[in-house]
C-alpha cells in the first residue's frame, strides 16, 4: 500500500505531518508515505506516477483535499498508468479537518487516515469494460415535441422511430389557431417539420400506434408496439416521453355544464376556422381564466393566442376575466399588450365570477379589484378555462417503467438531480408538455436537454460501464424481490439460471450506485464494491482505536 | 479537546448533499467540534441499521445519517428509507435503554454548511449532557 499525503503547499499548519508519517510507518502493509506540497498540479502527479510504477504496490490511500475537487483527476491519473482506480482510498483531510478548526488536528487527521487505509485494505479491483448500446431511440409522441427531438437526433446521426397514437403527426399544433408573436404561421411550422420528417430516412414514423410493453433497460430496450392488428417488437437504446397533455373543463370547476353558449378553446378554434358557418356572429364573448387554476401556463397562452384572433377574424368585443395572468411564457407579455391595443378588455378579480345563464346568453359577475365595483356582463359565448392534464395512457406507461408521475399525474416530479428531462431510469427522458405546463420555449430547452442526453449516452454505440460493481451473489440470493422492488432505477432484473433456481440480477449499465438494494437485501446477498458492508464497517471501526 | 473514544460523533455522509455541505462549511472556516467523523456514503440509503448499531458497539456517542432534503434524492426515496432506519435503530436503542436521540436523521442540501454545523453542535451538546 502506497500513501500520499498532500499538506496543501504547506498551508495547512495545524496538522503536523512528520508525525502522521512516523506513525503510518509503523503498519505492516505500508510501503512508503510520500509526504508532497501540491498532489493536484503537474509536480505532484508527477511524483505520484513515478512513485506508483517504481514501487510494486496494489491500493493506494490519498489524503488531500476534497473528493469533490480531486477525486476525478486521481482516478484519471491511475487508468493512465493502469492502476485500478478502484483501488484508490481518499481521505479528506482540508476540508473537512484542518479548515474546521484553529488548534492542532494531526490526531484527527491521522484518524482519517486510518480509516481510509482500514477501507483500503478491503477494496477489490473493478473492471471497466465497453458494452455495446442499441444507437436507435424511440420518441413517443408525434407533436410538436417529440418531431423537433426527432429531427435534432436526426442531424446528430441517431436513428429515431416516432410513435404516435393519432392518426396523423401535429398533436396540439393542430388545435390552435393562429400563433401570434411567431414570424412564420403555425400551420407552415408545422407542414415544413411534417415534410421534413417525410424526407428524413433516420426517422420512422408510425401512426395509430401505441407501446403496449416495456421490457429491458437502457441501451437495449424491448418495446412491444400495437396498433389495428398488428404488434411487433423493436429493440431502442433510449426512449422519450414527448406524449404532451391533454385540456379539458372539468365539472367541478364551473357550476354550469359547457354546451351551448359555454364552450371550449377547441369549439371557439372550429369556430374561427369557418366563421362563414356561423349562423349568427357572436357580438359579446367572455373569457375566463385562473379560476380553477391560478398556475395557469398553457391555458392563458392558448386564451391570448386566441383573443387576438377572435378580434382579427370575427370582430366581437371580447372581455377577459383573470386574476394574476400569468403571463411568463416567453413574448406572452407582448401578445397581452398587443390584446389590450385591440380593445380587449381584462378585468381582474379576486373572487371567483359567477355564471347564470340567461335568455340564451350567459352573465358573468365579477367585482373588478381595479374598479373596486361589480361588472355584469352579458355575453353571446362564454369560453371557459381548461385544465392541462396529463394524456390518457400516462398511468399505464408510468408503471409499465416503474416511473413516478408528481402530484397532478404528469411525468417528471421536479427532483433537483434528475431536473429538467432526465428520470430516475436511465435512458427514460422527458420533454415538454408530458411535464407539466410547459409552452413552446421551456419545450425547446427540454428537447435540447433530451437530446443532448440520449446522444451522449448512445452515440458511439458502447457505453463504458464498471462491470459487476455492486454484484448479487447467486448463492445467498433467495429471489425474495425486494431489491427489484426497492431500485429507484429499475436496474434489477429477475434472471432464471436453471429450471429451479432464479436469482436477481443488477445491470452495470442501468445501475446508477445508490447501494438502496444492498442495504435493504434481507440475505446480504448484495456486494456494493467501494461502499460494502465490510468495507463501510472497517471504516466505523478504526474510528477512535 | 479531547480525544478519547467516548465521545465520538459518527456522521453518514450523502456524498452528493450532506459530504459537499461538509466540505463547504470548511471552506467558510465555520468551525465545528473535531471529534466528528465523516463517512462518505453513496446516499443515505445506503446505510444500514447494522452500520449505526456497530458504531456504538464501537463506543461512539453519537450517530447522524445525513442525506438529501425530502424530495430531491437523486435515487427518489433513498433518504425515506434512511429516515425509517434511523427509526428503527433509534428504536432498538431504546429497547437496550440508550437514548435514542444519539442517533438522528437530518436533510440538508449541499450548500447548507450553516446547518451541517448546527446540527453536528447539537449533537455534540446532547452526548456531553450523558
Amino acid at each position: 500500500m502506497g500513501i500520499f499525503l498532500c499538506d496543501c503547499g504547506g498551508s495547512l499548519k495545524n496538522i503536523d505531518f512528520p508525525k502522521i508519517s512516523g506513525d503510518l510507518e509503523k503498519l505492516e502493509d505500508v510501503a512508503f508515505i510520500d509526504i508532497s506540497h501540491s498532489l493536484c498540479l503537474e509536480e505532484g502527479e508527477k511524483a505520484i506516477t513515478s512513485r506508483i510504477l517504481s514501487e510494486n504496490i496494489n491500493r493506494v490511500v490519498i489524503a488531500a483535499c476534497s473528493a469533490e475537487l480531486r477525486e476525478h483527476k486521481f482516478v484519471r491519473l491511475l487508468e493512465e498508468l493502469r492502476f485500478n482506480p478502484s483501488l484508490l482510498s481518499l481521505a479528506n483531510i482540508r476540508e473537512q479537518c484542518s479548515w474546521t478548526c484553529e488548534g492542532d488536528v494531526t490526531e484527527k487527521a491521522t484518524e482519517l487516515i486510518r480509516m481510509a487505509i482500514g477501507k483500503a485494505r478491503l477494496l477489490q479491483p473493478v473492471e471497466r469494460k465497453n458494452v455495446p448500446v442499441n444507437r436507435e431511440v424511440l420518441v413517443l409522441g408525434g407533436g410538436f415535441a417529440g418531431m423537433k427531438s426527432a429531427l435534432e437526433l436526426s442531424r446528430l446521426g441517431i436513428r429515431t422511430t416516432i410513435v404516435e397514437r393519432k392518426s396523423t403527426l401535429g398533436g396540439k399544433l393542430k388545435e390552435v389557431e393562429g400563433f401570434y408573436g411567431l414570424e412564420t404561421s403555425l400551420k407552415q411550422m408545422l407542414d415544413s417539420m411534417i415534410t421534413a420528417i417525410e424526407k428524413d430516412n433516420n426517422i420512422e414514423v408510425l401512426t395509430s400506434a401505441e407501446v403496449t410493453r416495456v421490457r429491458g433497460e437502457v441501451g437495449d430496450f424491448d418495446i412491444t408496439i400495437g396498433g389495428g392488428r398488428r404488434e411487433f417488437s423493436l429493440s431502442f437504446g433510449a426512449i422519450i416521453f414527448a406524449t404532451g397533455y391533454r385540456t379539458e373543463i372539468l365539472p367541478q370547476d364551473f357550476e354550469l355544464k359547457p354546451g351551448g353558449n359555454i364552450i371550449s378553446q377547441l369549439d371557439l378554434v372550429e369556430m374561427l376556422r369557418a366563421p362563414e358557418k356561423l349562423k349568427r356572429r357572436p357580438e359579446t364573448i367572455g373569457f375566463v381564466l385562473d379560476v380553477c387554476d391560478e398556475n395557469s401556463r398553457l391555458p392563458t397562452l392558448s386564451s391570448l393566442n386566441n383573443v387576438l384572433a377572435v378580434r382579427e377574424k370575427l370582430g366581437s368585443e371580447v372581455y377577459v376575466f383573470c386574476k394574476n395572468l400569468k403571463v411568463d411564457s416567453e413574448g406572452a407579455e407582448e401578445l397581452y399588450r398587443e390584446a389590450r391595443n385591440r380593445g380587449v378588455v381584462f378585468l381582474k378579480f379576486d373572487e371567483p365570477p359567477q355564471i347564470y345563464r340567461e335568455d340564451g346568453r350567459v352573465t358573468i359577475k365579477a367585482k373588478d379589484v381595479l374598479l373596486g365595483e361589480e361588472v355584469v356582463l352579458l355575453c353571446d359565448l362564454l369560453v371557459a378555462e381548461e385544465r392541462a392534464l396529463p394524456p390518457e395512457g400516462t398511468k399505464g406507461l408510468s408503471s409499465m417503467l416503474n416511473i413516478g408521475t408528481d402530484s397532478q399525474g404528469f411525468y417528471q416530479d421536479e427532483n433537483v438531480h434528475l431536473y429538467p428531462a432526465a428520470s430516475a431510469r436511465k435512458g427514460v427522458l422527458f420533454v415538454g408538455g408530458c411535464r407539466g405546463n410547459l409552452d413552446l420555449g421551456r419545450a425547446l430547452t427540454d428537447i435540447a436537454s433530451a437530446v443532448m442526453g440520449s446522444y451522449s449516452l448512445l452515440a458511439l454505440g458502447e457505453a463504458v460501464v464498471e462491470v459487476e460493481k455492486v454484484r448479487v451473489d447467486p448463492e445467498k440470493c433467495r429471489a425474495c424481490l425486494t431489491c427489484i422492488r426497492a431500485c429507484p432505477h429499475g436496474a434489477i432484473q429477475l434472471l432464471r439460471v436453471n429450471t429451479e433456481k432464479e436469482v436477481a440480477q443488477i445491470s452495470d449499465l442501468a445501475c446508477d450506485g445508490c447501494g438502496v438494494c444492498a442495504a435493504v437485501c434481507p440475505a446480504k446477498a448484495i456486494n456494493f464494491e467501494g461502499y460494502s458492508d465490510e468495507q463501510i464497517l472497517a471504516e466505523v471501526e478504526t474510528i477512535g482505536g | 479537546m479531547s480525544m478519547g473514544t467516548d465521545n465520538k460523533i459518527i456522521a453518514f455522509c450523502c456524498e452528493k448533499s450532506a459530504y459537499l455541505a461538509a466540505d463547504r462549511a470548511g471552506r467558510m472556516r465555520l468551525y465545528y467540534p473535531d471529534n466528528v467523523r465523516i463517512i462518505r456514503v453513496p446516499c443515505a440509503g445506503r446505510v444500514d441499521a447494522l452500520h449505526m448499531l456497530r458504531a456504538f458497539e464501537k463506543g461512539a456517542a453519537g450517530v447522524l445519517v445525513m442525506g438529501c432534503q425530502e424530495g430531491a434524492c437523486q435515487h427518489l426515496t433513498g433518504n425515506l428509507r434512511a429516515k425509517e432506519r434511523v427509526r428503527y435503530t433509534a428504536s432498538l436503542l431504546e429497547e437496550v435503554g440508550m437514548d435514542g436521540a444519539r442517533v438522528k436523521m437530518v436533510n440538508l442540501g449541499p450548500d447548507m454548511a450553516q446547518k451541517f454545523v448546527r446540527v453536528v453542535k447539537d449533537m455534540a451538546e446532547k452526548i456531553k449532557e450523558r
